[in-house]
């Protein structure tokens, strides 16, 4: 009945990109992916989605965490219409306080193929304001997620883990000048409009690369980047000669298959005169054909390459990266109390109805009375009161938050305090409309 | 004396490959620095080597093998200075300083054979011109072919999407290294040519005829030839990068084949043998 978070998918140390780029949703695909996970009368309460180069992932709220992620990975083969069978070997399941560890971890950008960069977390705000767009997030969620921005923060603040971060998108500018001697003359190409392939564009301007063509499945949003980067907007019909004075190409377009085959590329090279060319992949599914690769002097380099490079210049920053871990297990803690503490909410609501009800039941009595005193005197008698009652239900809550039964043990302790304080027939059980306004429990303590 | 000085440089060769392959992973700055250095220690014992033979001979110390191959590997030195001082790529250290080990350690082995003076009938102004071009234009070969070696270890790394660390004072870029091979190919080339034309005056001048077909001209003719085919495809094809490089190898493989086979095997006039 505990509801708990729960975290099933796919990222890059798991799958390859040959994987990952059948389960990848467009942005605009996650709202209506959402509403029919929502529909598909799942074990799953509330659910987000996220959807990077890098992972896929459901993020859920359940009760029944063993046939939930079970579930949860057939609707994604079922939705992407891919055999689950082909990927349920490389996904994960997280329960319980490893969901929350893994969510975080993500947000903090630990779980990324370059530890530290920052792009994460913007993704990850997407996918929250996704759900939220959609519906399917709650209570449980918007905390996790809230939480997981704010240990985002945390370690951006309290590690250097971001600093001199080798994203993707300098590796690939890296790798550019160990190809190209001058960039100043060379000429990109930029294929669709990620936020990765826009930052390498840029990157690339700043190193003094003069000629930017950009073309994209709409003219328009060609043109309002070209002008954005400084370039030239290239109708998407007609990019096709413009390669043959492209040096650089940054492919990250929505594509279903390679937008080139090596077959269309090799007379190209030769009317380059084998003027070396270098091919950025930066899609999922991937925009490239991989055998280009193969072609003489044409380097292509996908997502996955450029993570592998990165990986190299990563153990300078495993020190940082440890320092985060810490920060991230301190949470993880934390969300753990407030998600048990979810569970002690009826009993908690109990207790202190009882304790409220017997505090005016014990001012009613003493009315005669205390309508003689004058009104500095009631309300300190009023304030005093409150106060007693407050001190109890404080102590009784600190006393269940104090984690040192077995999992679960706390719920039995306050079935005890609430049957203890509220006597076994006080009340009507509250427990049907209590589940529609569970709250925060630490608006209870107030 | 002059054998001492063949041997400290050959020490001095040897430690600078040492060096220069010790550091080649970490690029570690001190470590190539002192290979640079021992590299500089050699060319210089080499030089002192060669003044003094020259002062004792009267003429151009290139009068036997040994002679010639402790030229070509100063000359190969100074210009792999030039090369590391201009692309900041000390990379190229760890082609040129075996290179000129192996030149050196050739040069020391064969020193006791050589003879020491020049036949009369070579005396000439043609000489220093005619010997030091052709020896010029082979270090030039030898260095391109080194540059060559370097693009395709790293285009074969990037390739394989396990790039070197840089770019950076270690690693040039593959468009700096086929460039730099374009240039030392097409100096090379004018060297050989120069070389070719100054000899056969020579010959003229020494002995009525401008060609005789001895084996050394043949080949020379064969290799700038090879050269020149290189030279064009590039120009016209646009052949470049990991073709042009492999076929420069191929190309050296020829050179370095027709100069030992030519002075080990044929000597004729050239390699020592001038009878």
């Amino acid at each position: 009945m505990n509801s708990q978070l729960l975290i099933v998918g796919v990222n890059h140390r798991t799958a390859p990109v040959k994987v990952r780029e059948r389960l990848a949703y467009a942005p605009s695909e996650i709202v209506p992916a959402l509403s029919r996970l929502k529909s598909a009368g799942l074990a799953i309460g509330e659910a987000a989605l996220i959807s990077t180069c890098n992972r896929v992932e459901i993020v859920g709220v359940t009760a029944n965490p063993q046939a939930a992620a079970e579930s949860a990975l057939q609707f994604i083969g079922v939705d992407r219409r891919t055999d689950s069978d082909s990927f349920s070997g490389a996904a994960y399941r997280f329960t319980g306080t490893g969901a929350a560890r893994h969510l975080f971890r993500v947000g903090a950008s630990l779980d990324s193929m370059v530890v530290g960069e920052p792009q994460i977390l913007g993704q990850l705000k997407l996918a929250y304001a996704q759900a939220v767009e959609a519906g399917s997030a709650g209570l449980v969620l918007h905390r996790a997620f809230h939480r997981a921005f704010s240990v985002a923060k945390r370690v951006r603040k309290a590690t250097l883990i971001g600093r001199g971060a080798v994203s993707v998108s300098s590796v690939a500018v890296a790798l550019a000048a160990q190809i190209f001697d001058n960039l100043t003359d060379k000429t990109i190409m930029l294929m669709g409009a990620g936020n990765v392939a826009e930052l390498v564009a840029r990157q690339l301007k700043r190193r003094g690369v003069e000629e930017l063509l950009v073309t994209s499945r709409t003219f328009d949003r060609a043109v309002s980047i070209a002008r954005e980067l400084g370039g030239t907007a290239v109708p998407f019909d007609h990019y096709r000669p413009y390669l043959k004075i492209a040096d650089v190409v940054i492919g990250s377009l929505a594509v279903e298959n390679p937008v080139f085959t090596p077959e269309e590329i090799e007379p190209i090279i030769r009317e380059r005169h084998y003027r070396p060319m270098f091919l950025i992949d930066l899609g999922v599914p991937r925009n490239f054909d991989e055998r280009l690769n193969g072609l003489e002097n044409v380097y292509l380099y996908d997502i996955d390459d450029l993570g592998q490079v990165a990986l190299k210049s990563r153990s300078d920053r495993e020190h940082e990266a440890a320092k985060a871990e810490i920060i991230v297990e301190l949470e993880v803690e934390a969300f753990d109390r407030w998600i048990a503490g979810l569970g002690l909410v009826p009993a908690i609501k109990d207790i202190r109805l009882s304790m409220e009800q017997l505090r005016d039941y014990e001012l009613n009595r003493h009315r005669a009375w205390l309508s003689a005193l004058d009104p500095d005197g009631q309300a300190k008698v009023e304030s005093l009161t409150r106060g007693l009652v407050n001190k109890v239900l404080h102590r009784v809550l600190a006393g269940l938050r104090s984690k040192d039964g077995e999992a679960g043990g706390e719920l039995y302790t306050a079935e005890l305090a609430r049957r203890l304080l509220c006597g076994e027939t006080a009340f009507d059980s509250p427990d049907d409309d209590q589940a529609d306004d569970q709250d925060d429990p630490d608006d209870d303590i107030r | 004396m002059n054998s001492l000085c063949i041997v400290i440089a050959l020490a001095c060769y040897a430690g600078s490959s040492g060096c220069f392959f010790y550091g080649r992973g970490s690029g570690a700055r001190r470590i190539l620095l002192s290979g640079i250095g021992l590299l500089g220690a050699g060319a210089l014992f080499d030089l002192v080597y060669l003044v003094a033979a020259g002062l004792q001979a009267g003429n151009l110390p290139v009068s036997n093998f040994a002679q010639s191959l402790t030229f070509l590997a100063l000359l190969v030195a100074l210009m792999g200075f030039g090369l590391i001082a201009r692309l900041h790529a000390r990379v190229i250290g760890i082609v040129i300083a075996p290179a000129v080990t192996i030149a050196s350690a050739a040069a020391y082995m064969l020193e006791r054979h050589g003879r020491i003076v020049l036949p009369e009938t070579l005396r000439s102004g043609w000489l220093p011109v005619h010997v030091t071009l052709a020896l010029l234009g082979y270090a030039l070969f030898l260095l391109s072919a080194g540059v060559s070696l370097l693009y395709l270890i790293y285009e074969s790394r990037l390739k394989a999407k396990r790039p070197l660390p840089g770019p950076g004072e270690w690693v040039p870029s593959l468009e700096t290294l086929d460039r730099i091979n374009y240039r030392l190919l097409g100096w090379g080339f004018a060297m050989l040519s120069l070389a070719i034309v100054t000899g056969a005056i020579w010959a003229d001048a020494t002995w009525g005829h401008f060609w005789s077909w001895e084996p050394q001209e043949s080949w020379s003719l064969i290799t700038w030839i090879l050269y020149a085919g290189l030279l064009e495809s590039r120009l016209t094809v646009g052949w470049r990068g990991r073709r042009a490089a492999a076929l420069t190898i191929a190309v050296f493989t020829v050179l370095v084949g027709s100069f030992l086979g030519v002075s080990l095997i044929h000597p004729g006039h050239h390699g020592g043998n001038f009878d």
